[in-house]
């Protein structure tokens, strides 16, 4: 007994394994997951307000976007469209990488999705419902984001009139409609997953309370500022002109 | 003084031993006693009104981890229910799902336990392999012995893998009691197993990064273990490690 009290480290080894078959990747996977996941979901919190501004008025609304766009490096003050682009292709790369780590989480078999469908309901569990949730949202936005983010690399135009202008006559509020509940959802319980994942708290009712007030307060914050839009964008005439401040 | 409730127990039957049987619900009504548990109010069922009735239990304080079951949609010990919980009076008896039945609400939690304790060697890998009886143990720093002590409660009922649904969906997870467990013994200093070790039996899917946080084990768990602090510090320490592997 005493002479092979340690077989676990001989047999179990694989650092033989190159590549993603590489033990190294299970750990990878997981923090890459959460990485940029965090990294989605706070920019996504940003990205909510700084589009609200447009419920201040337009005039700031367009200092925000000209800001944004490097407006105070360009010699005309309007900033470089091109950053959209680039930003919206590094934002694509970041969902690409999420959502391949996170595919690894969806019930790929009918017999899990039987599984997981009975569990809920033979054990009502609300964390459990709630990643449910998540799952389904985070399925929508495999198709809804990059259409979101592919309308911004090959159409970049941000302003008080174009932003509306796509709003309403190129009738991005159909996506916008959609995206906006599921990307909040997915979001926001994502971040208190992850907190709690790797118990960066232990405050994890308080947490979720936290989560859900968050929540409440962003989809208030979206539905107004698309409801801004729908109205600017319906009392603009076609060919839309781009807002000029101070008009 | 009130009347006494009479309690309706709807209860999970069937004999899969028997392949003449089919599982069915049965209902039973009793009359509710103070302090009444739903452990006593099954052994009064099997004693007054059925004695075919199968479950199990051995303690009857919560320590056997035996007489887990789904209570009204929640997997706990009826040893520690107390039918005063359930003011309708109507309480539905179903067995731990994710382990083999051996008949109405008696589950094989035994072998389940077993398979995962050899699966992921679940036992003390002395520093010392030279084992000498007349030499004296080294003390352990009491810090250390109430942080095993802590986790050393858990008493195997299960209730946690029923309530996991990452693990009702993959099979071969190990759930909050494997990892519990490995937790302990990688907080023993007399064990000898590194973080690497860990990592080769819990640093995959079906281990510690398997775990979606769905907290089924956290919120079921009848001993009150903390299981979500646990898989979170298994998971930083394992995602830590490979930069040994």
């Amino acid at each position: 007994m005493a002479a092979n009290p340690l077989p676990a480290k001989a047999v179990l080894s694989s650092n033989h394994a190159k590549g993603f078959s590489h033990p190294i990747w299970a750990a990878r996977a997981d923090r890459l997951q959460s990485a940029t996941g965090v990294l989605l979901g706070l920019f996504l919190i940003m990205h909510l307000h700084f589009e609200s501004s447009i419920l201040f008025g337009k005039e700031v609304f367009y200092q925000v976007a000209q800001f944004l766009e490097g407006g105070i490096f360009s010699e005309t003050g309007h900033g470089f469209p091109i950053l959209t682009q680039i930003f919206s292709a590094f934002m694509l790369l970041i969902v690409l990488v999420h959502a391949v780590f996170a595919l690894r989480r969806f019930p790929t078999q009918i017999g899990q999705w039987r599984a997981l469908r009975q569990q809920m309901q033979f054990l009502p569990h609300e964390d459990t419902k709630i990643w449910f949730w998540q799952m389904i949202s985070g399925f929508l936005l495999f198709f809804l984001v990059p259409v979101h983010l592919f309308a911004m690399m090959t159409n970049p135009e941000i302003g008080p009139h174009l932003s509306a202008e796509r709003v309403v006559h190129h009738n991005a509020w159909m996506l916008y409609v959609l995206l906006l509940p599921a990307v909040t959802v997915h979001a926001i319980f994502g971040l208190y997953r992850v907190s709690i994942k790797w118990g960066l708290t232990t405050q994890r009712f308080a947490l979720l309370k936290l989560a859900k007030v968050l929540l409440a307060y962003l989809m208030v914050l979206g539905v107004a500022s698309l409801v801004a839009y729908i109205i600017i964008g319906r009392s603009l005439s076609l060919p839309v002109v781009p807002f000029v401040p101070g008009l | 003084m009130s009347q006494a409730r009479q309690l309706t127990f709807s209860i999970f039957r069937y004999d899969p031993q028997d392949p003449n049987d089919k599982p069915q619900m049965v209902r039973y009504v009793i009359t509710e006693t103070p302090g009444m548990t739903v452990f006593i109010a099954l052994n009064k069922i099997r004693e007054t009104q059925d004695p075919s009735l199968q479950f199990d239990f051995v303690c009857r304080a919560g320590i056997c981890g035996s007489c887990a079951m789904v209570i009204n949609g929640k997997p706990t010990l009826a040893c520690r229910t107390l039918t005063a919980n359930f003011p309708s009076a109507e309480i539905k008896l179903m067995p731990l799902p994710g382990f083999e039945l051996i008949g109405d609400l008696s589950v094989n939690t035994g072998k389940f336990m077993r398979e995962l304790a050899e699966r992921l060697q679940l036992w003390l890998h002395p520093n010392d392999t030279d084992m000498d009886i007349h030499r004296i143990e080294a003390p352990m720093a009491p810090e250390e012995a109430a942080k095993l002590y802590e986790l050393e409660r858990c008493v195997e009922c299960g209730v946690c893998v029923s309530a996991c649904a990452t693990k009702q969906m993959r099979d071969t997870f190990v759930g909050a009691v494997g990892l519990m467990k490995i937790a302990r013994f990688e907080l023993d200093s007399r064990d000898s197993r590194t973080s690497d070790d860990f990592y080769h039996v819990i640093g995959n899917q079906d281990g510690v990064f398997g775990c979606m946080t769905l907290l089924g084990c956290q919120d079921a768990c009848p001993k009150n273990l903390p299981h979500m602090q646990q898989i979170a510090y298994l998971r930083r320490k394992m995602t830590l490690s490979v930069t040994n592997l």
